[in-house]
């Protein structure tokens, strides 16, 4: 499969290996656990207790979880539809206004884009999941349209053949062959929602970005420590669910 | 104030941050490439070292970048050396990436003719086998500065130099008469530095790569 990739910031060519690979949720769960030890034997002053209060943190984890895996839902809502469209052959022109509009679009620091909107609109969830959904749509629109393109186009000849009619040829044929390249896509929108997710923190959002921006007013390593590091492990996790969805659903024979 | 009369009154500030940010960015970028090129040229020939050192800066790129500047604290505390290196750690996948690739797709009878020539390996390397990878590696690093450009916004958190000043000094301002115009000068300039940067790198990539295998 010949995907062009070397011109992206992200890894988007469809993971390879095959076997389960468990050792990735395990280091993870093993870092939260020696996080926990370590909090947990600490003296905290009162300051440090009360930002890493359980519920507290529970609330920013679940809030960071919700906010990045809405964005990414949206994302594929609008993005796979949007992509098919402009594979389709009367939308041929479309292409490059679309792609160079996304390019300029990716240029636009996700920051900038949040305050902007923030100072527009008004600040919370709503505003931040649009921000969101901004930043990372390009990675699944930019796949879906490659990932069509590169099916071979003898297969769609054959189908056409065969008496498919475009829808058909479509859903059997070209999304099929496509969906592996989609996928890796996908998971680069997730890691990208996740970051940015981050910095939803700023216009009151909430999410793990408000412990380390806690830790970071307050000065105090371990609330630092405790959000950057359950923050990366966030990230990671859901890379890695993005991974095993890439594998899980890849269509047989792909 | 309008926003004209804005970029006026604040010209000589935005111009200061403006050169920041492109310093503390080609800073990061040339440090990252210069790591990025010996990674790749250590491990390309091994399938299991490549794939471990592109596996490892994927991993890094995924962490927020919030989170790794949060973890540098600690370390480094605030200002330039944490948003360097948080930069560093951000553009190494797409170099890494792109100098294997390129390594690899130099033609075997290429390398076979510049041996039979007498060339020892590591001179291989150097005289022909980078010069005909740069066109690769260079997109990676343009890549690389790009997402640069947007990233180190972030960093004015941890007191880190640039635009990202304009944009936070904004939504603290919310609901003063400037808190809009800094903002729009602050997104639009990283936009504006970033496009530039990207003409820039046709001309570098024109000008850097070897006359025989120019296109």
């Amino acid at each position: 499969m010949s995907v062009k990739t070397l011109d992206t910031a992200y890894q988007v060519t469809p993971s390879r290996w095959s076997r389960r690979n468990l050792t990735v949720p395990i280091g993870l769960i093993a870092a939260v656990a020696v996080l926990w030890l370590w909090v947990s034997s600490l003296n905290l002053d009162s300051i440090e207790a009360r930002v890493l209060n359980a519920e507290a943190v529970r609330r920013a984890v679940v809030d960071h979880i919700l906010l990045a895996v809405s964005a990414t839902l949206l994302v594929v809502a609008i993005a796979v539809p949007l992509g098919i469209m402009l594979t389709r052959r009367w939308a041929k022109p479309l292409v490059p206004v679309v792609m160079a509009l996304a390019n300029i679009g990716q240029a636009v620091p996700a920051l900038g884009l949040l305050v902007l909107l923030a100072l527009w609109f008004g600040i919370g969830f709503k505003i931040a999941l649009i921000a969101l959904v901004v930043t990372a749509v390009l990675p699944v629109l930019r796949n879906t349209v490659v990932g069509i393109q590169q099916v071979d186009q003898s297969l769609v000849e054959a189908a056409r053949g065969m008496g498919m009619r475009a829808s058909r040829i479509l859903r059997l044929v070209e999304l099929p062959l496509a969906v592996p390249v989609m996928l890796a896509g996908l998971r680069t929108t997730i890691v990208i929602a996740v970051g940015v997710a981050t910095v939803a923190t700023f216009v009151n959002a909430g999410g793990l970005g408000d412990i380390i921006v806690a830790g970071i007013k307050l000065q105090r390593t371990p609330v630092l420590i405790t959000g950057g590091v359950l923050t990366a492990v966030i990230a990671l996790g859901l890379d890695w669910l993005g991974g095993l969805a890439e594998r899980l659903l890849r269509p047989k024979g792909v | 104030m309008t926003f004209s009369r804005y970029l006026e009154n604040r010209w000589d500030d935005l111009l200061e941050q403006a050169t920041q940010h492109v310093l503390v960015v080609i800073l990061s970028v040339v440090i990252a490439t210069l790591a990025g090129v010996v990674i790749g040229a250590l491990t390309w020939r091994s399938d299991r070292y490549s794939g471990l050192a592109i596996g490892t800066s994927a991993t890094l790129l995924t962490i927020p970048s919030l989170a790794l500047l949060a973890l540098l604290i600690p370390l480094l505390g605030l200002g330039w050396a944490p948003t360097i290196v948080a930069l560093v750690v951000y553009s190494l996948l797409p170099i890494v990436r792109n100098t294997v690739a390129g390594l690899r797709s130099v033609d075997a009878s290429i390398l076979e003719a510049a041996k039979g020539m007498g060339l020892r390996p590591a001179r291989v390397l150097w005289r022909v086998q980078l010069p005909m990878a740069w066109p690769v590696i260079i997109t990676g690093v343009r890549v690389a500065t790009q997402m640069l450009f947007a990233i180190a916004t972030i960093a004015a958190y941890v007191a880190g130099p640039g635009l990202g000043n304009e944009i936070f000094s904004g939504l603290a301002r919310q609901g003063s008469a400037n808190a809009l115009n800094q903002a729009v000068a602050g997104t639009a300039g990283v936009v504006i530095l970033a496009l530039l940067f990207d003409l820039l790198f046709v001309l570098i990539r024109r000008y850097t790569t070897p006359r025989g295998i120019r296109v």
